[in-house]
């Protein structure tokens, strides 16, 4: 939202203070501001000046010699290119130094009001009429829009000026005189249906209505402001909006069907050809401004195209109207369609408002249209008008709040200076009353009135001061330490953590065997690829790999992040998973066992079982990771077809199954005081035999006294046959309360190899 | 007998290898040896000369085996030597084995965030990414169609949810879980709806900070900010509080400190101001209280929302946060 200084000063009685200080006042006191700009550099030296002659320049078709006076600049000789340059036209001078053109020494410029940023014709340089004054020079104090959204008075310049004048200690001034407006009644009626919707409407009816370009100073301002200036009447709604926050529309009366305007919610099917020329087909949630004949425009949005003002207008409505914030905000998203009138409308505005910007239309329209005439009284459609709202507010609680004394006079100075009424209701307690522009959704309670406080006597008066808290350990959920221990361990087995979307593509969940329908789906993802939240980190994990691979021969890298699984009904499960990969360009296997090693810093003994291979996976290079009776996870290298080079083994772990097996502290059994006894087996099988398929069967048969049953190696080869190999295995006894016998160790030793044979292996001794 | 001994003592000495000096050992000290053969026949002698002899026997083993483990002990000497020269290893060579993990950026302030307030007292919650309307908005005083759900893009998800566009829900879940008084921070990724560039992303992180007792002021919550941006900055800090509308808070604020590049009298990073805008903080908005579970004429606290993200391109001057979620290690392995 931009500002304009000069628009400010003109409502704040005897403003000292400079636009650039007066920026970071506000900042500290209102509203964030985002810069001070002049919108129109020219103007700070320009002079009016009349052409005293004007010949065409030799060799030139277009260029004009002109002899001007530019008042206490003197004569000046100036080339100009401009049709509309003629003797005895009272224009603007800009000294800018001499220029040669076309052989001549021009002193200055003759400029367009565009090129002033007063006015927006550029066809030709400025013709004044003999009355006007050049406009003084102004700047432009820009908003962030985000800081007033809760603001529907600082959509305005008087709203601004009012807390300027509160910050500077200045008189505000009012530029409206409700006094002058008509009495009820008027040529045409409103019809409100429903008052939610549209809590008021009121009108005006001007007859005699000569549509014509705004004086200067009026474009001048809208210019300032960002607005476009095009004819009188549409200037003055934009004027009015501008300085009240009042959005306002005027139509072509002789282009209205009846005498009845209503507000209601559109038909369906109805459609309406806007100011903008498009086309809105309309539904039954947006409200309209309808005729007898139809939609003349969409409420608190943009006027119809039909009804519009034209250079043949002679007779207006002007409506001034308030509309539900909600609605507006609604119909103006479902449309695509923000608009300055919109805008303003969704922040609430004051139904009481309509009237003033009425009763500043009338002030106004003589001096832009001249020989204009009412007709008939003021059209007011409204429900009951909200009482400004009351608040009592203990001035004790708030210095409580806000940690420094305030006085009463402090107190009721500041709630003046911004038009709260304010009156003593006993002892440090005041009754405060809300001003209805403030009331609509911005203040309600006694902590807003402290912000009004604070924030005027300035947040930097206030002593820092240590809070007293309670003297307590803070309660630390388990799985803040167990996350970072796990973090810790996988980074320091030369894993580098990443970090990925929470989204997965259709096409990346297909890839890695993921259901489409267990996906949470994002309804409006913001591009292609983003359109579930993810239920395994592998798809990101897969292209970190290939992203990577490009660059670099191996490495080690590793997410930890939340798998979202859907629910049935409420919030879906988020469950933190690790996934790890190694990628190498060797055979891989030493990839994969060192990803096993890794899981096993985790989950101690965790067994690993044979797995169904997954399409992503690599078929005769995947398992399941089980602990303490739970699978916690899969290690796998990913399937050939996925990679444009080289391996990459994969871990995914489930950390808060882990977290609930992992022990919460370490149990502590005696040393074994009795020694144990050790004894090799080599069991020969197949080749595809699983070591761990055996070492179960081992422990099986060994029965209580085995203590530990540890792989040892296998071999492949003669004497032994094609297809065939012998795995070796230590087996260590012991009992806890005495050192075995021979004859007890030979025991283990033969229930083992009983069993192993009696299952069809071959034992060596 | 003299010669003998000489002779012995001089072929130890003489000896070339190791070989040679045992066999001369087991010539001349063995069982068998020299020394042996003369001490046997000593039964054949007087009781004077077994004396005599049996000293000089003595003290020629004695110089023998003296002699015999110098030069003994510099033979082992010189194979060890020899063996130690042999195992020559330039360690200038590349190590075996994987290069050194690191974690993210984020992680790493993070936790560094966490132990500072941990060891103020405060919990460290977790939330939800996927959060209700009612925790992200309506418990937080941004009821629908508030103009303020128009300032955080929002990504919906089926079944009415959504993406949490900040850790504040958080507030509301923490004092649901703790009750008062309390102290606690909930870091975590949020989403909003926006196109990526060099200064945006649609998931980055923020820290979520709240504190809940009896009488909690303004004054109270600038001590606290300047004491934790100290903290987290190293160094002492000026703070300033100026409006900042965030309807969960009553009054809000935008934090700003002085800037730390230039000091204040203006820089490019603080855009000539003298100040950098850091965080929104502000007393909590009775209606949060309330829709918590807790009566705000009891307890009043105050909250604010730390740019986790923001802080890790400050701290290492990373010039576009789009590398953050890129998973490219050149970039990663740099922390």
């Amino acid at each position: 939202m931009k500002f304009s200084y000069g628009w400010i000063r003109s409502f704040v009685d005897g403003l000292d203070v400079p636009a650039e200080a007066l920026e970071r006042l506000i900042t500290m006191k209102t509203a964030e501001c985002e810069g001070v700009e002049n919108p129109s550099p020219l103007l700070a030296n320009a002079a009016v000046a009349m052409v005293l002659s004007a010949e065409p320049v030799e060799g030139s078709n277009h260029l004009q010699k002109a002899l001007i006076d530019a008042g206490q600049h003197g004569r000046r000789t100036v080339v100009c290119g401009a049709p509309n340059c003629r003797r005895g036209l009272r224009t603007i001078w800009v000294p800018l130094g001499f220029k040669t053109i076309a052989g001549i020494a021009s002193d200055g410029m003759l400029a367009s009001a565009a090129e002033l940023g007063i006015g927006k014709d550029g066809n030709g340089i400025i013709e004044l009429g003999e009355t006007d004054e050049i406009p003084p020079a102004d700047s432009v104090i820009e908003i962030d829009n985000k800081s007033i959204t809760h603001r529907p008075d600082l959509w305005g310049h008087h709203g601004m000026a009012r807390e300027v004048a509160a910050i500077t200690g200045k008189r505000l001034l009012h530029p409206i005189d409700p006094a002058t407006l008509p009495a009820p009644g008027g040529p045409v009626k409103v019809g409100i249906e429903d008052l939610t919707l549209c809590p008021r409407y009121s009108a005006l009816v001007f007859e005699n209505v000569t549509v014509q370009p705004s004086p200067l100073w009026l474009q001048h301002r809208l210019m300032a402001v960002g607005l476009n200036p095009i004819n009188n009447i549409v200037d003055l709604t934009n004027f009015i909006m501008a300085e009240l926050a009042q959005p306002m529309h005027a139509f072509d009366r002789a282009k209205l069907a009846g005498e009845t305007i209503s507000a209601r919610p559109a038909r369906e099917g109805e459609k309406i050809t806007a100011l903008n020329d498009e086309e809105y087909a309309l539904t039954t949630s947006n409200l309209v401004i309808a005729d007898g004949a139809g939609p003349i425009a969409i409420a608190g949005v943009i006027g119809g195209r039909d009804s519009a003002i034209s250079e043949s207008t002679t007779s207006i409505v002007l409506e001034s109207a308030n509309f539900n914030a909600s609605s507006v905000r609604k119909t103006s998203a479902a449309l695509r369609l923000r608009t300055d009138a919109s805008m303003r409308f969704e922040k609430a505005q004051d139904p009481h408002n309509t009237v003033r910007a009425l009763a500043r239309a009338l002030e106004l329209l003589p001096m832009l249209s001249p020989g204009i005439r009412l007709v008939g009284g003021l059209a007011d459609s409204h429900g009951p008008l909200q009482e400004p709202g009351r608040v009592t507010f203990d001035i004790d609680w708030a210095e409580s709040k806000l940690g420094r004394s305030l006085s009463e006079e402090t107190v009721t100075e500041i709630l003046t200076s911004l038009e709260f009424g304010v009156q003593n209701a006993g002892g440090r307690k005041l009754d405060v009353t809300i001003p209805t522009w403030r009331a609509t959704k911005d203040i309600a309670m006694p902590e807003d009135i402290v912000e009004e406080i604070g924030r005027m006597v300035g947040y930097d008066s206030i002593e820092p001061k240590p809070p007293l808290v309670p003297c307590a350990p803070s309660y630390d959920p388990p799985e803040r330490e167990f996350l970072r221990r796990v973090r810790r361990m996988v980074a320091s087995q030369g894993f580098t953590e990443v970090s990925n979307y929470s989204f997965v593509s259709e096409e990346d969940a297909k890839r890695f065997g993921l259901a489409l329908e267990d996906h949470v789906r994002v309804l409006n993802p913001i591009a292609a690829g983003q359109e579930l939240m993810r239920t395994s980190l592998l798809p990101g994990i897969w292209r970190n790999v290939m992203e990577n691979a490009r660059h670099l021969e191996s490495f080690r890298l590793f997410e930890i992040g939340r798998e979202i699984h859907k629910n049935a009904v409420g919030l879906p499960d988020e469950r933190p998973h690790l996934a790890a990969a190694i990628f190498t360009k060797d055979d891989g296997r030493a990839s994969l066992f060192e990803l096993r090693r890794m899981a096993e810093c985790l989950a101690v003994d965790l067994h690993v079982r044979p797995a169904e291979p997954r399409s992503w996976e690599h078929p005769t290079r995947c398992a399941e990771l089980w602990w303490k009776g739970a699978q916690i996870g899969r290690l796998s290298e990913l399937h050939p077809s996925l990679m444009e080079s080289g391996r990459a083994a994969v871990v995914d772990l489930d950390l808060t199954l882990l977290l609930e097996l992992a022990p919460a502290q370490a149990s502590y059994t005696p040393v074994r005081k009795y020694p144990t006894s050790a004894f090799d087996l080599s069991v020969i099988c197949n080749a595809r035999e699983r070591a761990g398929t055996l070492e179960l069967e081992i422990r099986r048969y060994a029965g209580d006294l085995a203590e530990a049953v540890e792989y040892v190696r296998e071999y492949e080869g003669a004497p032994l046959a094609e297809g065939r190999k012998s795995v070796s295995f230590r087996v260590v006894a012991g009992a806890a309360d005495h050192t075995l016998t021979a004859a007890e160790i030979t025991g283990v030793r033969e229930k083992i190899i009983e069993g192993l044979t009696g299952l069809g292996y071959e034992l060596r001794a | 007998m003299q010669d003998l001994l000489d002779s012995a003592l001089a072929r130890i000495r003489d000896a070339s290898t190791a070989e040679e000096l045992e066999a001369v050992r087991v010539e001349v000290l063995g069982r068998k040896g020299v020394l042996s053969a003369l001490s046997k026949d000593m039964g054949k002698l007087s009781a004077e000369e077994r004396v005599a002899r049996g000293k000089l026997i003595n003290t020629s083993k004695q110089a023998l085996e003296s002699a015999w483990e110098e030069r003994r002990d510099s033979f082992e000497r010189a194979a060890l030597a020899k063996r130690l020269d042999a195992e020559w290893l330039d360690l200038t060579i590349p190590a075996p084995g994987p290069r050194p993990g690191s974690l993210h950026p984020v992680t790493q302030i993070q936790w560094e965030i966490e132990d500072l307030f941990r060891s103020m007292g405060f919990s460290v919650l977790d939330g939800p990414e996927v959060e209700t309307e009612f925790h992200n908005f309506d418990a937080l005083n941004i009821p629908p169609d508030h103009p303020a759900r128009d300032m955080q893009d929002t990504f919906w998800l089926e079944g009415g949810n959504l993406l949490r566009t900040h850790t504040s829900p958080v507030q509301v879940r923490g004092i649901e879980k703790l009750g008062p008084p309390l102290r606690m921070i909930a870091p975590g990724r949020v989403f909003r709806n926006e196109t990526v560039d060099t200064s945006h992303e649609h998931t980055f992180y923020q820290l979520e900070g709240m504190m809940i007792d009896r009488h909690v002021s303004v004054g109270n919550l600038i001590y606290f900010m300047k004491t934790l941006l100290g903290a987290i900055f190293k160094r002492d800090v000026t703070v300033r509080l100026r409006p900042g509308f965030f309807p969960f808070v009553e009054p809000g604020f935008e934090l700003d400190i002085r800037c730390l590049i230039c000091g204040g009298p203006g820089c490019p990073v603080c855009k000539q101001s003298g100040w950098v805008e850091l965080l929104p903080c502000g007393l909590v908005n009775p209606h949060v209280l309330r829709a918590s579970g807790i009566d705000p004429a009891e307890w009043n606290g105050f909250a604010f929302g730390l740019g986790l993200t923001r802080l890790v391109m400050m701290r290492y001057a990373i010039d576009d946060i789009r590398w953050l979620q890129s998973g490219d290690l050149r970039f990663m392995r740099q922390f």
